[in-house]
Order: structure tokens, then sequence, then C-alpha cells
């Protein structure tokens, strides 16, 4: 999980830039303030606040709208997309710049797991964006409507850290019993 | 008052989709050089006493405070409901279930980020991270993706109002 500490990066990409990509506190940092451009942006299009940027919400939207052109539903989306030409594009966004920085600094590697993994990771994907919408955003668009001064999002995180700690007991369990 | 940002309404539902493209692409590249993981911060610091990725996720919350203060005092019409507490009390910024009560939202966040972190932690990642590792080439991190996307349907379908009615019938909603 510490890959980006341990990065062997060839001279010729290093830069100062990238130093400042490589540390969380700057990234934390611009995307908190990115959010808010969003919303001074977009505002005008649609609801809700605080909704500058979301992996649940934002790919519930697209997911949602393709859907529904594709098989006629009228399924929910965020006001917002609702109302634009096309849904929020963030997460696609999100996919490719990964993608792209990847290949540029070498480091995509295919990892496979067994089919066992692929089913679990399914089902965990699947309940995580159930629980997550119900909550109202992942941790991101938590973190935003805390800075937003909403009290629910502060609680919401708090439960986040609750099942962290839950999730590290069982993951502890799990790794003694196989030894 | 109606929200209203800096674009018309005609040209802010043109934008949407582009702007939103290049914030995506900005925060893909700011993710896969960083590791940047909301759940993965809250790990590190309790397992580990890291704080690298915790300090990331805080500065989230503070670069958002800041960001939505200055832009109101420069454009308020675009940020109505900052700051939320003041203005509209403990009810949340929508996005959960509509039209509930104050108790049903807490119950909805409790329940909701219990579980989220504990899937998260079992999993190696919140979905930004996963999103990432997709990206990075690990189908694990594909089928967590995959997984999400059809848990949206079945949420905004079925299980959205199946919650609801069992809140209300428990009587909270």
């Amino acid at each position: 999980m510490h890959m980006a500490e341990i990065k062997n990066i060839p001279d010729e990409k290093k830069s100062g830039l990238d130093a400042l990509a490589r540390n969380p506190l700057w990234v934390g940092l611009a995307i908190g303030i990115l959010a808010a451009v969003i919303q001074l942006l977009l505002i005008s299009a649609g609801g809700p606040e605080a909704y500058g940027f979301c992996v649940a919400c934002h790919t519930r939207d697209v997911v949602n709208i393709a859907v529904n052109d594709i098989a006629g539903t009228k399924l929910a989306v965020a006001p917002l997309s609702q109302n634009a030409i096309l849904p929020v594009l963030t997460v696609i966004g999100v996919l490719i710049g990964a993608w792209v920085s990847a290949r540029y600094y070498e480091e995509f590697r295919t990892k496979t797991g067994s089919a066992a993994s692929y089913l679990w990771y399914l089902l965990g994907g699947l309940l995580f964006m159930i629980f997550a919408l119900f909550m109202g955003g992942c941790p991101y668009r938590m973190g935003l409507r805390i800075g937003y001064g909403d009290v629910v999002a502060f609680i919401g995180v708090i439960a986040i850290v609750i099942g962290v700690l839950i999730g590290i007991q069982v993951a502890t369990k799990l790794a003694e019993r196989e030894g | 008052m109606v929200l209203a940002g800096i674009l018309s309404k005609e040209t802010a539902v043109i934008a949407v989709p582009v702007v939103t493209l290049i914030l995506g692409l900005l925060i893909g590249w700011l993710g896969q050089r960083s590791g940047f993981c909301s759940i993965g911060g809250f790990r590190d610091f309790f397992m580990l006493k890291h704080t690298r990725l915790l300090y990331g996720y805080l500065a989230l919350i503070i670069g958002a405070f800041a960001g939505y203060l200055i832009f109101k005092i420069v454009f308020p019409s675009a940020f109505e409901g900052f700051f939320w507490l003041m203005g509209k009390g403990l009810m949340p910024v929508p996005g959960a279930p509509a039209n509930l009560t104050v108790t049903a939202y807490i119950v909805l966040a409790l329940i909701g980020g219990i579980a989220v972190g504990l899937i998260g932690v079992l999993l190696g990642g919140c979905p930004l991270r996963q999103v990432v590792m997709t990206a990075e080439g690990n189908v694990k991190s594909l089928c967590f993706v995959i997984g999400m996307c059809a848990g949206s349907v079945i949420y905004t379908m079925w299980v959205s109002g199946w919650g609801v009615a069992l809140l209300k019938a428990a009587g909270i909603a």
C-alpha cells in the first residue's frame, strides 16, 4: 500500500511537479479546492451542492443515464447530470488520467487474482455502492460535505472510522486463521 | 434564491461533461502518483501509525472548506447553502434518499459509513483507489468497479425504496 513512497522513477521523468503530485497532502488540498471550483462553474446546471467530486454518486449518474438511454428506464440521477447534455464524466476522466499516468511512469502492471477473489470484489463493489448511496456519497463527497458544514456527513465519517476499526479486527482474525 | 454559478444555465448544461472530464483526468493523474486513499488513510493510521494518507484526506476537507469560503465571498449565489449548519441546521445536504427525518439520515450515515469503512478495509481501498488501481492493471479492482456499476442500478431500482420503507416501518423516517 506504500508503493508511492518506494517508487523508482526514471531520472528523466523526475520533476518538481511530480514530487508535489506524489504527496497526498497537496493532492487532497487540490481536490478540495477543485471541488469548490466545479461548483462555482457548474451549479447553474443543477444541484446538489458540495457535489464537485464523488466516486460513488458520479459513477451512479453515468451508469444510470446510460441504462436509461439503452433500456428506456427512468433511474434517478443528480439534477446536475439530468439537466446536462451528458452526465458528470469525472470517473471516466479518473480512469483515463490514471491509465495515462501509469503508462507514462511505467507503473502499469496487469495483476490478476483467483476466480473467487473476483467474485468477492464484485460483491464488495456492489455492496459498497449501495451503502455509500444510502449515506449520500463516497468518503470524498462526505469530506466535501463536512467542508460545506454538514453535520450528518461528519457523523458518516465517524462511522467510516468505526467500520475501518472493525475491518482491521476482521482482517487480523482472517490472517491468523490462515496462519 | 436559485443557485447560480459563473456560467449561465445554458452554458453550464453543455460544460458539465467537459469540465468534469478535465477534473477527472487531473484527479486520475494525482491519484495515480500519490496513491491517494481516504479509507487507506484511516487504516494506515490505526494499523501502522502512518499519517501520510490520512493528512491527505484531512487536507481535502480543509481545501474544500477554504475553497467554499473564499468563493462564497466572491460569488455568493453559487454557494447559497454554505455554511450549511448555520442556515439549514442538522438536515444534510441533499444526495441521500429524499424527504426523510434528521434521525433517519443519521441512521443511514451510521449504517452506510460502517459498511463502507469495513468493505473498504477488507478489499484494500476506497472507490477512488479502486478506480486508479483498475487503470494500473488490477483485475480485482476492475471487478470492484463493475460491482459498483451493478450496485448503482440495483440501488436505484429496488434497494433505496426498500431501505426507506424499512425506516418508515421502524418509525424513524
